[in-house]
C-alpha cells in the first residue's frame, strides 16, 4: 500500500515527539534524521530546544544535508565553537544525542568498526566513530538507522563502538554507565524501546505498512513482543506540512 | 634587519613538509570532513612521493585520508572517523582489510586532549568521559590512573605533537596571521599550537593593515606559523567558507572509482591520480583539470546563497 508520507518522516517525527522544551542536543555527522526531528520539534512544541555541542548553536538551514557539521548545513547560527569546547560538552553531555552503526543489537549496543576478523585484519572495515561521549555522558540518546535488515540488526555486535546496555543491567554498572542510555530505536519498520528489567529491546509499535512479521523477519535476533503491538502514531496533518515547508522543502527525506 | 614575512611559495612550503617528515612521519590536517582541508598541500606531497606517514586529523576526515592512502603514502591513520559521511571510504576500507594500512580505534577526545597537552606543555591530558566501548581497549595513545584529587580512575592520553601540521584558512597577512571566516575554526588553533612545524595555505594574503584593524579576527597568531602560501580554491574539493562550498560532484565521482577499485578495477583510480596529482604543474594546472574557473564560480555562488 502507499502512504502519503515516507518512512523517513515517520522516523523524524517519532524522534521530534520525544525532545523536550528546553533541552540541549546535537546530532552529529551523517545525520539528516536526527537534524529533521530537532527541527520539526523546535518549531511543533520545543521552542526553547537549543540545538548546541557540535561547535554551534542554533542553527537555521535553508534545507536538509547529509550532515550538519558545515557551513552549509548549518545556514546561519547563533554562535561557533571550536574542538576545544566539545572536550568539555563531553564531559558534561547533553540531553540527547543520536547514533546508528554498521551493526545494532539487542542491548542497542552499536558498531561501526568491523564486521568479521579482527579490528587490525577486519573482513569488512567500518568508518569507525568521532564521539564516544556523548552516548554515556548524555543523558539518554537514539538509535536511529536509515534501514532495518537482518544485517544490521544482529544476535551481538562484533565489535561495540557506541555502547548501549552492553549485556545487561549487572554490565551497565560495572562499566560505570550511568545515565539511562538509549531509549528508542527508531527504524523505517518500526519503533522498540528497552525492556525496564532486562534491558532487552521490546517492539513497542508498528509503522503502518509493516506487520510485525515483517519487522521480525528482518531482525537478527528476537525482541521482547508484547501481547499488544500497536501501529507507530503516523504523522499529522500539522507535523506533514511543518516539516515539508519550514524543514525540508526539498524533500530529502522522501527520496 | 628587516621582519622576515612567513609568505613563501608551494614548493618552499612543502620541501619544509618533507623535510620534517623525514625526521618523524607524523602530519596532522586541519579542518574537518569536506571543509577547509589543506588539500593543495596534500596534493604537493602525493606528487613528490612521500610514504610511510602517520597521518592524525581532527576527528572526522575522509577526501584527503582516502586519496592519500590511494596513491600509497600512509602506513597508519589515527582518525576516529573516516566517512565521506554520505558514503564510505573504499580506499581506506580496502587499505585496512588487506592490511596494507594500520588504522587505529580512536575517539574524538583521544585526539583533541592529545593536541590539549601538547599546545599546554604538559604530559597528558586527563579523561573522564570514557566508558564502554571496545575503542578504550584498543586506543594506543591511552593509559589509565588514579586522580590524585578525587581517587577516580581515569584516561591519560599523551601530549600529541605532530611533527608537521597543515592548516588551510581563508586570508592572513604576509607575516603568518591567519583569519578563519568560516562558521567553525575546527581544532585548527590546537594544532597550530601543538605541531612542531605549521604550514598553512589560505585563499588570499590581505594588506597588513586588514589584520591591524581587527586583531582579534586573528585565529592564529603568526608567532604559530612556520610558512603560509597562497593558494587559491588550495582546499578544493572541500570546501573554504565563506568563499567557495565544497564540490559535492567531484568528491561523489572520486568515491565511485574508490568503488569501483574496491571491486577490482583501479583503471579509474589510477587515471585521477595522474590527472590531478602528478600531471598539474601548479595550483592554476589543477583548477583546469576540474572544470576551470567556470566551474569555481558554481562552488562560489553555492558558498554565498547558503
Amino acid at each position: 500500500m502507499s502512504l502519503d508520507y515516507s518512512p523517513f518522516e515517520q522516523m523524524t517525527v517519532v524522534l521530534a515527539r520525544d525532545l523536550a522544551d528546553g533541552e540541549l542536543g546535537a546530532a552529529g555527522a551523517g545525520a539528516m534524521i536526527p537534524m529533521a526531528a530537532i527541527s520539526l520539534a523546535r518549531v511543533c512544541h520545543a521552542p526553547n530546544i537549543q540545538v548546541g555541542g557540535e561547535m554551534f548553536f542554533n542553527p537555521y538551514p535553508k534545507q536538509l544535508f547529509p550532515s550538519m557539521l558545515d557551513d552549509r548545513a548549518l545556514g546561519r547560527c547563533e554562535a561557533s565553537e571550536t574542538f576545544i569546547e566539545l572536550f568539555g560538552h563531553s564531559h558534561h553531555g547533553l540531553d540527547f544525542f543520536f547514533h546508528s552503526g554498521l551493526q545494532h543489537d539487542r542491548f542497542g549496543n552499536i558498531n561501526l568498526h568491523h564486521v568479521g576478523g579482527t579490528l587490525h585484519a577486519p573482513k569488512m572495515r567500518g568508518p569507525g566513530a568521532a564521539n564516544l561521549s556523548y552516548c554515556h555522558t548524555s543523558k539518554r540518546f537514539y538509535i536511529c538507522p536509515t534501514s532495518h535488515t537482518r544485517r544490521n540488526f544482529v544476535e551481538k555486535v562484533d565489535f561495540i563502538t557506541i555502547p548501549g546496555h552492553l549485556d545487561g543491567p549487572e554490565s551497565k554498572n560495572v562499566a560505570g554507565l550511568t545515565q539511562e542510555g538509549p531509549r528508542l530505536v527508531v527504524t523505517p519498520r518500526a519503533v522498540f524501546d528497552f525492556d525496564p528489567d532486562t534491558l532487552f529491546m521490546r517492539l513497542l509499535s508498528v509503522h503502518c505498512g509493516n506487520s510485525i512479521e515483517d519487522v521480525l523477519d528482518n531482525t537478527g535476533f528476537m525482541p521482547l513482543v508484547p501481547d499488544l503491538v500497536p501501529e507507530t502514531k503516523p504523522p499529522t496533518g500539522e507535523e506533514l506540512s511543518l516539516l515539508r515547508e519550514k524543514i525540508d522543502p526539498t524533500g530529502e527525506l522522501r527520496n | 634587519m628587516e621582519r622576515q614575512p612567513k609568505l613563501t611559495d608551494l614548493n618552499t612550503a612543502l620541501s619544509l613538509a618533507q623535510d620534517a617528515l623525514a625526521e618523524r612521519p607524523d602530519l596532522c590536517l586541519g579542518g574537518l570532513f569536506k571543509q577547509s582541508r589543506p588539500i593543495a598541500l596534500v596534493r604537493g606531497l602525493l606528487a613528490a612521493g612521500v610514504s610511510n606517514l602517520n597521518l592524525f586529523s581532527s576527528p572526522g576526515a575522509g577526501y584527503d585520508v582516502d586519496l592519500m592512502i590511494a596513491a600509497g603514502a600512509i602506513k597508519e591513520v589515527f582518525i576516529p572517523g573516516v566517512t565521506f559521511e554520505n558514503r564510505l571510504c573504499s580506499n581506506f576500507r580496502t587499505a585496512v582489510e588487506t592490511q596494507k594500512v594500520r588504522a587505529h580505534a580512536l575517539d574524538a577526545l583521544t585526539i583533541i586532549g592529545g593536541l590539549m597537552a601538547a599546545a599546554n606543555g604538559v604530559p597528558f591530558q586527563p579523561i573522564a568521559a570514557l566508558r564502554g566501548s571496545d575503542v578504550i581497549k584498543h586506543n594506543p595513545l591511552l593509559s589509565e590512573f588514579d586522580c590524585p584529587v578525587t581517587g577516580q580512575r581515569l584516561h591519560a592520553v599523551s601530549a600529541l605533537s605532530p611533527r608537521v601540521a597543515f592548516l588551510h584558512a581563508q586570508e592572513a597577512d604576509r607575516w603568518g596571521n591567519i583569519r578563519h571566516l568560516s562558521t567553525m575554526v575546527y581544532a585548527d588553533q590546537l594544532m597550530a599550537r601543538a605541531a612542531q612545524t605549521v604550514i598553512v595555505s589560505v585563499d588570499r594574503i590581505v594588506e597588513d593593515e586588514v589584520i591591524l584593524n581587527d586583531a582579534r579576527s586573528v585565529t592564529i597568531p603568526a608567532y604559530y606559523v612556520d610558512a603560509v602560501v597562497q593558494v587559491p580554491y588550495g582546499a578544493h574539493p572541500t570546501a573554504s567558507f565563506p568563499f567557495y562550498a565544497m564540490d559535492e560532484a567531484h568528491i561523489d565521482a572520486y568515491a565511485d572509482l574508490g568503488d569501483a577499485a574496491r571491486r577490482g578495477n583501479a583503471d579509474g583510480l589510477d587515471a585521477y591520480l595522474k590527472r590531478h596529482i602528478t600531471a598539474p604543474d601548479d595550483q592554476e594546472a589543477y583548477v583546469e583539470t576540474v572544470g576551470g574557473s567556470n566551474h569555481m564560480q558554481r562552488l562560489e555562488q553555492e558558498a554565498r546563497d547558503i
